[in-house]
């Protein structure tokens, strides 16, 4: 019995050292450049090419999931859920020769997009929806970009709970993927305020965490590291990669 | 290469040499990705296991479908006992301090799918975890790669490939190691055994379990709709992908065992200085 004990503690110790190892190595903040070194040959791989995979009304996920963020509930949010969003503006400037605020009626006009798209979360789970919006590419022709534009930074009414802003960041290549579109509908119906309304982000070629809910502003710029935590999104800032095609 | 009697340096293994002789392996390339592959299969699999931590279940389905679920890791600790539980197609286990409930990595426990022990980091941090996955990821690919533009340039990996005349020499093989023959049939550096393993594994297990890896990512799905239709879907991808890392476990169990089992100093010195001593009835030809 003691012995029986012994081993069965002394593996316990074994185990647990296991994770002390694994752990320290993932907190060693140093080797994370090291580590970081191969998401430009993932992007360089993988990239922006072919388009997504369309799918039929039938495969529509009935119960379209939320996950981890909470609704913004700052109170100039909440009063755009009382007036339905009719006072919502949507700026583009930066980096950009004709800098234009859209109008909920406006983006509207110039709705094309009609997409079964199927959203793939980072933590592993998919859903598939029918997305209706505007085609970010055809917006930046609008506000027409400046040549050192890069980047397009989407801010949300968002914040976490620390107070920390909800972004998100996209090159121009990515912004102007036929499928890439700031959604206004979700199955037939204006986006709801859980999913991201009354504008979001969907570009179905890439993770779920690059899909900027509640997007207040955006952003042209020649570089992202001035912005939050420089890593080009909030979610970037915690950690996953900037590039998610993978 | 010529050697005369009483050379120093081992030589490299041709089929003139004799039993008992002590002759050069494996390459200093083969080696080198050789461990290479297996410090990244180990975090690779670690990580995997971190990542998979995140949506604990496995569907044979597209979109994800629970009425195909293949696996399910579930923990409840609401009730005031805590309950781990493990569900393979349909049939539930308690795994409770196993799977579903367990070790979280700091010391304590919690509902979770693999214990901390086994993933990479110990606690949940799937950014961490897919950070290094995608590192070791692309070790593993370029191991591979080296070992493969080598080895063919050099003719040691076609001494490795399973050939049409092999497979009558696959029983023999067999029944010896059972013991159901006395005699052990004569073979080149590897017997035939030993290359439907490894061709299987190089051939086979190692291509697919980078494919299903790269068939989860959104991107190259929008450039390889056709292989993502093939393997069933993109949850069906995720699980393929499991599966082929358990495959490779397998592969793994097996090798280690037939290390041991047939000269463990021997095998370790032929895989880190790179020589060999020629057991009975080995080197005569390829």
């Amino acid at each position: 019995m003691k012995r029986k004990l012994f081993v069965a503690s002394t593996m316990a110790a074994a185990l647990t050292g296991c994770a002390k190892v694994t752990n320290s190595l993932a907190g060693w903040d140093a080797l994370n450049p090291v580590l970081d070194s191969v998401n430009p040959l993932d992007h360089a791989l993988i990239g922006t090419r072919g388009s997504a995979k369309l799918y039929k009304p039938s495969d529509v996920t009935v119960d379209y999931p939320v996950n981890s963020l909470d609704t913004p509930h700052q109170a100039e949010y909440l009063a755009f859920l009382e007036d339905n969003f009719a006072t919502y503006r949507l700026p583009i400037t930066g980096l950009v020769d004709h800098p234009q605020t859209f109008t909920l009626r406006q983006l509207r006009a110039l709705t094309t997009l009609d997409e079964i798209t199927r959203h793939d979360c980072v933590e592993g789970w998919s859903v598939v929806g029918a997305w209706r919006g505007v085609a970010l590419g055809s917006l930046l022709k609008l506000v027409r970009p400046k040549p050192q534009a890069r980047y397009v930074i989407m801010y949300s009414y968002d914040h976490d709970g620390d107070g920390t802003q909800f972004y998100g960041s996209l090159d121009l290549t990515q912004a102007a993927h036929p499928q890439t579109m700031l959604a206004l509908d979700l199955n037939g119906k204006p986006i709801d305020a859980a999913h991201g309304a009354p504008v979001r982000l969907r570009i179905p070629t890439q993770l779920g965490y690059k899909s900027t809910k509640w997007i207040r502003n955006i952003e042209l710029a020649a570089d992202f590291t001035h912005v939050f935590g420089g890593q080009g999104g909030y979610w970037e800032d915690q950690g996953y990669a900037w590039y998610a095609g993978i | 290469m010529e050697v005369t009697a009483g050379s120093v340096s081992p030589r490299t293994e041709t089929h003139e040499d004799t039993p008992g002789q002590v002759v050069h392996r494996h390459s200093v390339t083969v080696r080198l990705t050789h461990w290479a592959a297996f410090l990244a299969i180990v975090v690779l699999t670690m990580s995997g296991l971190q990542i998979f931590n995140a949506a604990p279940y496995l569907d044979a389905s597209d979109i994800n479908n629970p009425a195909h679920r293949v696996l399910s890791l579930d923990g409840d600790q609401a009730t005031g006992t805590a309950v781990g539980t493990t569900t393979i197609f349909g049939h539930t286990f308690t795994t409770t301090h196993v799977l579903g409930y367990t070790d979280d990595g700091m010391g304590g426990e919690t509902v979770r799918g693999f214990p901390g022990w086994i993933t990479f980091p110990g606690y949940q941090d799937l950014a961490a975890g897919r950070r290094w996955h995608f590192f070791f990821a692309w070790m593993f690919v370029l191991a591979g790669l080296v070992y493969f533009i080598v080895g063919f340039a050099r003719g040691e990996l076609q001494l490795l490939i399973l050939r049409p005349s092999d497979l009558p020499k696959l029983w023999p093989m067999q029944a010896y190691y059972l013991h159901l023959r006395k005699e052990k049939p004569e073979h080149g550096k590897y017997n035939p055994l030993q290359k439907a393993g490894y061709t299987a594994m190089l051939f086979l297990l190692a291509p697919f379990v980078v494919l299903t890896g790269l068939a989860l990512a959104p991107g190259f799905d929008a450039i390889a709709n056709p292989l993502i239709w093939l393997l069933g879907g993109r949850q069906f991808a995720r699980t393929w992908h499991f599966v082929s890392m358990l495959a490779l476990i397998g592969f793994f169990c097996g090798h280690v065992f037939l290390v041991v089992s047939t000269g463990f100093i021997n095998n370790m010195r032929s895989m880190t200085l790179g020589t060999y001593r020629l057991g009975p009835h080995e080197g005569t030809g390829p």
